[in-house]
């Protein structure tokens, strides 16, 4: 299964042509000319040449008129093959048939840093659009000089060059290159184009078929002659506040078909022929633990504070005591957000097996960063990064959590401490808390100032306990202030679909509707009355016009709500929520959902739509059910009953708005943007069901109770 | 538990396995029989990543010892339901509607939906969501799993009335 790049390429057939390319400003004269390399495809040194130059994205002619194409990037579920496929046959007008995709093997693939689902339409994509570009621009002119034909009358079409709206003479891209390559630098964030044909290329996902006939094989689908199965003991405590005391592993060790029970790193590993034994080895283990004395309440908002050191002053704008000193109104207000977890279908696993003499290792890993996978089992296994071939799979579901997830090195170090292949599957349970790692809680204490005329003039903003932070550059204030504390929990943090904006903007949305309140004014109106970019005029009226704002009759117990994101400045969202609250049970039925988001160029709306209700999704989730509850030492949600994910009766009727802003330029991408604004939008729309505002989320029917008795 | 040799009937070919009988279908039918179409997602019945058709009822594999399921109970996986070249209408439909992201939950999901349209040919929208659930899908395909199966029952309507 391991081939080198060049053996890729020989198994093409020969190469004629090869472009070698990089997502970055160009650098050397020779290659603004598209200056071929002396270097003959076809010699070893080439393809290392390119590689030490870092030209690592590449598109290959071969004969016949098939090309390949290499990315370092894995496959996520958000269509990434997919995309470069559609762009790539449509950008060289080619049929699928004659295109190959090779994603994430590091061997054959460049490091493109890790796959985001974004990040991975906006480079990939659009890359790819403008490398295609810039191919056919390249081959008219090499056709040009071999042909004697001046360019204007040529055109390209399928792989070649010809005399413009005739037949005849032909040259395709294999003959133009005789076996040379050619280096280029792309950059998709300064390039633009006027070509609307990049547009909604309607393909499907590439990967349909296997996926609905269960033969798309992930990574726990894969086997090698001899392989084994390992798990990890669930440990009843988080794992970085626990150690292992004492342990008994005899009755583990005499199950049937256990090759090895063993204290690895701290914890205890069971290897057996099948995964059933595993899990048998494991229920047998007799384990004692060790908790530090004073069992902390993690969650505890007094906690936080008091642990908080400001890490970064993130904003900074005119003066804001002054600001709020000057305000007709001011209003402050505390808001906490729960700890969350990804939570992807496919649990980690990887399949490892060692080779040489335990000198070189083969992982196959379902990675959203399968380079990062590489130094990990590197850092594991002692084995240098040189003689790890990474083989990227699939990935059921990875939302920021199989980024730098352990489980490829573990399984590592067991393949090399048993000597034999091991795939390394963790239960459902260790996907809860074995990394320990969670997204962030977060404690948000905002203040606004405005005028009495309803204008925003000064906003405070102080964030404990996040991992970064998004910015909340979305309304238009004179003075500003918004800083970052970091309050030092003994477990890890993770980044998980809507990043840090989620908590931020949760809190920043409820507050916006909540001086609207106070103020006396429509929240619509004030948003419109405050936003910064025209942008967001026009998908709060989309937004507005969807959901049906301006009519909807009150009826009891139901509200509508809204909430607007700026994602990195480059995605624009509103979200328009509307529910009704059941005041017995306390349950918050979602009646429909409307987004309208300015993305830039849809590429694939098949994919783009399935994605953004995805995200939608998981701001329904974040607002209402999902937690991650940390007592003391043990998380009480270590399971898909107790940590409970949106499904079908949880969700109900969306529907999603594209800005056409008729700007040529950049498709940006829509990965996990929709989360963001779903949780305001849920969250202020109960506050106008039954006028009672929620400061921390989820907002689960025992809050709502609560609330409604204490009302 | 020792091992013993259990007949099982599988995409309507019969297999002999060698297993202890408390090991769950699921890591026979993916072990075993390199059937790896239905996939773990949690191994105690709470997700549907493992649903296989039993005699026409969609089950969850992971929690079915191989020593009970029952000779001559015909077991039908998502491999046995259509092929790369040969979709079954549902698979179709799914397709058509691009109702998944990553695919993990996607066998589950036919798995399951084939269970109910065999059982109730006309489903509603409230039918379709009471069915299905208990299948999760953490990338939130739902909607376009719905819509899938909308379609194919409004297929399967026009073709008879034609
Ligand atoms: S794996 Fe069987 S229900 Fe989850
Ligand atoms: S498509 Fe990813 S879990 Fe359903």
């Amino acid at each position: 299964m391991s081939v080198s790049r060049r053996q890729f390429l020989k198994a093409m057939g020969g190469v004629g042509l090869l472009y070698a390319f990089r997502f970055a400003p160009a650098v050397s004269p020779q290659e603004k000319n598209f200056d071929m390399l002396p270097l003959d495809i076809g010699d070893a040194e080439c393809v290392a040449t390119i590689l030490d130059l870092d030209y690592r994205e590449w598109i290959a002619f071969g004969p016949d008129g098939k090309v390949s194409v290499y990315t370092g990037r894995t496959e996520l579920g958000q269509g990434l093959k997919t995309v470069i496929t559609a762009v790539v046959t449509q950008g060289l007008d080619i049929l699928q048939g004659k295109l190959t995709v090779v994603q994430g093997d590091t061997e054959l693939c460049p490091d493109d840093g890790p796959t985001t689902g974004s990040s991975a339409t906006k480079y990939v994509g659009w890359g790819f659009w403008l490398v295609c570009a810039k191919i056919r621009e390249d081959l008219i002119t090499r056709a040009s000089r071999s042909l004697g034909i001046s360019p204007k009358d040529l055109e390209y079409s399928n792989g070649g060059v010809g005399l413009k709206g005739k037949k005849g003479r032909r040259k395709s891209a294999f003959e133009l290159g005789s076996g040379k390559a050619v280096l280029m630098s792309i950059d998709p964030n300064t390039s633009r184009t006027n070509d609307r044909s990049y547009v909604d290329l309607g393909i499907l996902n590439v990967n349909a078929k296997k996926i609905v006939t269960g033969k798309l094989k992930y990574v726990g689908d894969l086997s090698v002659p001899g392989v084994l199965c390992a798990g990890w003991l669930a440990q009843p405590y988080l794992p970085n506040l626990t150690r292992l005391r004492t342990v008994d592993l005899s009755a583990a060790r005499a199950v049937p078909g256990v090759k090895m029970v063993e204290v690895v790193r701290g914890r205890v590993a069971v290897v057996a022929e099948r995964y059933n034994e595993v899990l048998k080895a494991l229920d047998a283990v007799k384990a004692e633990w060790s908790v530090p004395e004073r069992p902390e309440n993690l969650l505890l908002e007094e906690e936080s504070r008091a642990r908080a050191r400001l890490y970064e002053v993130k904003e900074q704008e005119g003066n804001v005591e002054a600001g709020l000193a000057s305000s007709d109104l001011v209003l402050s207000e505390t808001y906490t957000t729960q700890y969350t977890t990804q939570a992807p279908m496919e649990t980690d696993t990887a399949l490892a097996r060692l080779e040489d003499g335990g000198t070189r290792a083969t992982v196959w890993v379902s990675s959203q960063h399968p380079f990062m996978a590489r130094t990990i089992i590197s850092r594991y296994t002692h084995i240098p990064d040189s003689n790890i071939h990474v083989i990227g799979m699939p990935v059921g579901g990875g939302f920021g959590g199989k980024t730098s997830n352990p489980v490829t090195g573990e399984a590592a170090l067991l393949a090399r401490i048993t000597r034999m292949p091991v795939k390394l599957i963790y239960s459902r349970k260790d996907q809860f808390q074995l990394r320990g790692r969670y997204k962030a809680a977060c404690v948000i204490d905002l203040t606004t100032g405005v005028s009495a005329n309803g204008r925003m003039i000064a906003r405070k903003i102080d964030i404990i306990h996040d991992m970064g932070f998004g910015t909340t550059n979305t309304y238009t204030i004179p003075h500003v202030s918004t800083k970052l504390y970091h309050a030092d929990w003994p477990f890890g943090r993770a980044v998980s679909r809507g990043t840090s904006f989620v908590q931020t903007c949760f809190a920043v949305e409820s507050h916006v509707d909540m001086v609207a309140a106070v103020l006396g004014i429509d929240p619509l109106e004030f948003r419109l009355n405050n936003v910064r970019f025209q942008a967001f005029i026009m998908l709060l009226d989309a937004c507005a016009e969807m959901i049906g704002y301006h009519n909807a009759l009150p009826s009891p117990n139901t509200g509508i709500g809204m909430a607007i994101v700026n994602h990195g400045g480059s995605q624009l969202g509103a979200v328009a929520a509307e529910v009704e609250v059941n005041r017995t049970s306390g349950k918050v039925i979602i009646k429909k959902i409307c987004g309208a988001f300015d993305i830039g160029t849809v590429i694939n709306r098949n994919t783009v739509t399935v994605g953004i209700r995805g995200a939608i999704t998981w701001g329904i989730g974040y607002a209402l059910y999902e937690e991650i509850k940390l007592n003391g030492h043990s998380t009480k949600t270590a399971d898909l009953m107790a940590y409970h994910i949106p499904r079908f009766s949880d969700i109900p009727p969306v529907e999603i708005a594209f800005l056409d802003n008729h700007q040529p330029g950049s498709p940006r991408g829509c990965g996990e943007m929709p989360v963001i604004p779903t949780i305001g939008a849920i969250a202020n729309a109960v506050y106008r069901a039954i006028g009672v505002r929620f400061y921390s989320t989820p907002i689960t029917p025992e809050k709502v109770k609560k609330a409604l008795q204490s009302a | 538990m020792a091992k013993q040799t259990f007949n099982l009937n599988v995409n309507g070919k019969n297999y002999n396995v060698k297993v202890e009988p408390d090991e769950p279908l699921l890591w026979v039918l993916r072990d075993d029989l390199k059937l790896t179409g239905s996939k773990f997602g949690c191994g105690v019945g709470v997700c549907g990543a493992c649903s296989v058709l039993i005699d026409g009822v969609a089950r969850r594999s992971c929690c079915i010892h191989v020593g009970n399921v029952s000779q001559g109970q015909k077991i039908i996986t998502i491999e046995g339901l259509g092929t790369l070249d040969n979709l079954s209408p549902l698979q179709k439909a799914f397709v058509d509607h691009t109702a998944f992201c990553c695919g993990f939950c996607t066998p589950g999901m036919i798995i399951t939906a084939t269970a109910l349209l065999a059982r109730t040919p006309n489903p509603s929208r409230e039918e379709i969501i009471q069915a299905m659930d208990l299948n999760l899908c953490r990338c939130g395909s739902y909607i376009n799993i719905i819509e899938a199966i909308e379609s194919f029952v409004k297929d399967q309507w026009r073709g008879k009335s034609e």
